[in-house]
């Protein structure tokens, strides 16, 4: 199944993640394999995603760790800020991809 | 991270004077093991295999003695560290070959809000970096005697 561009994009920021831990830990002193499987992984996906979204990502990130958060009882679980309930249904149907009125997270509906 | 922030995941409960263990398998198993006896973690199986799968990456036998197992897992809610003492060293495949004295196990959810996994495995390296503490550390018996010559006492 064809994933979502916010399937992709909740991807992209786990493998972020992943390689920063991976990063660090080189810097310290530890040998990590696979760091590049990482990166290949991360340019592949680039690909896959729409840039205007990469970009919203990107600058979210100057911010936050993780510029992707969830969405539960329309709170975000970023700042606690109430989402408006129409962007669940909209969020579902059109693939939309919508962000925080307060924080600017992107934002996804586990349930 | 200072080090009195560090001292402070220190916990006599997860903390073993002297290890039985004579294999990295089972020296990884008698570190988680204190997780268990607590109620921190559930069973040992996840931690272990994600544990053991680090060390296919590259092994976290440092050198110098020194053994930094970590991970993020699920198992946990809360950053956890284990430390171990072995006075005759155990083979661990470390980086230099040189049986492993000291371990310190690090385990960490994958999304952890307070950001604190790297900031301790860092103040770690840092500290163990140092020849002395090693060496004095070597020769530890208990818990409150660890923690002083930690804390350069
Ligand atoms: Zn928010």
């Amino acid at each position: 199944m064809p994933k979502s561009q916010l399937e992709l994009l909740v991807l992209y920021q786990d493998i972020q993640l992943m390689l920063y831990d991976a990063e660090e830990q080189k810097k310290m002193g530890f040998q990590v394999e696979g760091v590049e499987d990482l990166k290949i992984a991360l340019s592949e996906m680039e690909e896959t995603i729409q840039t205007r979204y990469i970009r919203t990502y990107e600058r979210l990130k100057t911010r936050y760790t993780r510029p992707i958060a969830p969405v539960s009882k329309d709170v975000c679980l970023g700042c606690f800020a109430t989402q408006p309930t129409s962007y669940k249904a909209r969020a579902w149907s059109d693939k939309q991809i919508f962000t925080c009125e307060n924080c600017g997270r992107i934002l996804y509906w586990i349930h | 991270m200072n080090l009195n922030e560090l001292v402070g995941y220190f916990k006599d409960d997860l903390f073993l004077p002297e290890i039985k263990a004579d294999t990295k398998e089972s020296v990884l198993e008698e570190l988680v093991e204190p997780l268990l006896k607590n109620d921190i973690i559930k069973n040992k199986r996840v931690i272990l295999e994600t544990l053991k799968k680090r060390e296919t990456l590259g092994s976290t036998g440092i050198g110098h003695g020194v053994a930094i197992p970590h991970c993020r897992t699920l198992a946990v809610s809360n950053v956890q560290l284990v430390v171990g003492h072995s006075e005759q060293g155990i083979v661990y495949k470390s980086m230099d070959g040189e049986p492993v004295h000291l371990f310190f196990l690090i385990v960490a959810p994958p999304q952890e809000k307070s950001n604190l996994y790297l900031p301790i495995l860092g103040k770690l390296v840092e500290m163990l970096r140092d020849k002395d503490l090693r060496k004095r550390l070597q020769t530890i018996h208990d818990f409150n005697e660890f923690v002083t010559v930690f804390q350069g006492g």
